[in-house]
Formats: structure tokens, C-alpha cells, sequence
């Protein structure tokens, strides 16, 4: 099955991949991004928040953003 | 873009394809700005992911060069930049973070994270063998509208007077405290403490 994915991990992604029939974004998430904690990002499909257990289906757009960026001045 | 607003602005550099390190362009999300700070929307950032994946352009060209102002003179970043710097940008192969400040002053640090990993900072400087186009302040000022929700400082404790722009160089309630504490509703009977009156020695 074909979606699309979309995040800034390691070499940065946007492109459509292959996943199992099933797949969740949890799934895919602990597959993509080994390290990371699902609270540091914010997790849409097709451009609508997406809960942990929500099944991917084919044509899927996946977005995985970074949350909280800020700045300070000295 | 700098000189628009009095806050912070940030926003990411558009690099060119072929040469990641020359910023072609600067777009900002909706964020929340003051003048000592500036915080993304988180909705926004994806939104601004999925727009620039729209219109062809790889993470590397848009997601690794994050640039704010700072609107003092001092370009240096603050333990928060330096945070948000290693957990956002910390997980890219490499990132940028610059930092333009009003007065002028500029600083930029690369970061490469992958392999050994390490950083540096690099000069920012403006190519001017590269065409590009002229300054267009209306759509400055319109993007600073649209995407910048200014967060007014207010001085510390009760004080329901908020202003409009804080130098923080400069006290702008320096000798006003009378009529701020008149403002906050109470007062103080100035009674000068003499440490002799109570405790003179006898000799």
C-alpha cells in the first residue's frame, strides 16, 4: 500500500512510500523515527490531527512536524 | 522583515535546491511573538510543511535553516534558542540557526548531526552575485499582520497598564514608581529607618 510521508528526520523525507495493509501511525512512527516520543511531534493525515491508533489507508498523506519551536532573546 | 514589528519574528529560510546554504527566501507561521520572545504554532509549522512539500520543494530546502530576530542589538542566542535548536533540530542531518538582530549584528550556527556530529559558526553575508528582487514592505507588513500575534509584556505584579514598546536597555518606568504604585491601587508612607536611633551604644 502507498501513502505519502512527510517529516525533517535525519536526511528530512517527503515522498511516497510502501507500508503494510494495517499499518497505524503508531506503528509507522516507531518505525520512522525509532527514538523519537510522539509528544515532541505534532502527527496529522491528510492535514487532520491523527490519533496513535488510527489505520493508514492507501493514498494517506502522513505529516510528522516538530512542536514547541521558540525563541528567546538573551 | 527585521524592522517590521517590535517583536520577534521567526520564521525558516528557503534555501536553493543546489546550494542549501543560500537562503532565497524568508516565510514565517503563525506564531506568538513579544519583544523578548517568539513561539510557532504548532498547526502552522505543518501547515507549512505540507505547503512547501505542495509546491515541490524537499525538507532540506525548508525545514533547516531556523531564523529569528532578536530586537535588540545582541544576535547571541538564549539557553531557549539553544534548546530548541538540539530537541527540533537536533534529529536532521543538519540544521542552521540564525539570528538577526535589529542593531545589525547577525549570527549563524551549522550544525551537522550526523556522524560524529559537531557545529560552527559561519559568517551571514548577503550575495550579491545572485539577482534578487527589492524590498516590498507592504507584503512585509501584511505577513507580520497575518501570521504575528504580538503578546504585550505587562511589568510585573498588578499593574493594569500595558505599553506599547519596552526597551529593555532602557527602563521606560524608571522614576515612575509613585504613580505606579498609586496605579496598583496602594501606597507606601515613606518612613526613613535610622539604624543609630534604636541602637546607639552607650559608652
Amino acid at each position: 500500500m502507498r501513502i505519502m510521508y512527510i517529516n525533517n528526520f535525519g536526511g528530512g523525507f517527503a515522498d511516497h512510500i510502501e507500508i503494510e495493509e494495517g499499518t497505524t501511525v503508531s506503528k509507522l512512527f516507531a518505525q520512522k523515527i525509532p527514538d523519537g516520543r510522539p509528544e515532541d511531534y505534532l502527527i496529522r493525515v491528510n492535514r487532520l490531527p491523527a490519533s496513535r491508533d488510527q489505520i493508514l489507508k492507501e493514498g494517506d498523506r502522513i505529516t510528522i512536524t516538530p512542536t514547541k519551536i521558540e525563541g528567546a532573546a538573551a | 522583515m527585521r524592522d517590521v514589528g517590535d517583536t520577534e519574528i521567526g520564521g525558516f529560510g528557503i534555501s536553493r535546491k543546489d546550494d542549501l546554504l543560500l537562503v532565497e527566501d524568508f516565510l514565517t507561521a503563525k506564531q506568538t511573538a513579544s519583544v523578548v520572545s517568539v513561539e510557532f504554532d504548532d498547526v502552522a509549522v505543518a501547515d507549512f510543511f505540507d505547503r512547501q512539500v505542495d509546491l515541490n520543494h524537499s525538507p532540506e530546502q525548508f525545514a533547516r535553516i531556523w531564523v529569528h530576530t532578536h530586537p535588540g542589538d545582541c544576535p547571541y542566542p538564549s539557553p531557549t534558542d539553544e534548546a530548541t535548536f538540539r530537541r527540533v533540530f537536533g534529529v536532521s542531518d543538519w540544521a542552521a540557526m540564525v539570528i538577526v538582530a535589529r542593531g545589525g549584528q547577525s549570527y549563524c550556527r551549522l550544525r551537522f548531526n550526523s556522524g560524529p556530529g559537531g557545529s560552527i559558526e559561519i559568517p551571514v553575508c548577503v550575495d550579491y552575485s545572485i539577482p534578487f528582487g527589492g524590498s516590498d514592505h507592504e507584503a512585509w507588513h501584511e505577513e507580520y499582520k497575518t501570521n504575528i500575534q504580538v503578546k504585550r509584556i505587562v511589568p510585573r505584579g498588578s499593574f493594569d497598564t500595558a505599553f506599547d514598546s519596552v526597551s529593555l536597555c532602557n527602563d521606560a518606568m524608571a522614576g515612575d514608581e509613585d504613580e505606579l504604585f498609586e496605579d496598583a491601587g496602594f501606597g507606601f508612607e515613606f518612613d526613613p529607618f535610622d539604624p543609630w536611633e534604636e541602637c546607639q551604644c552607650e559608652i
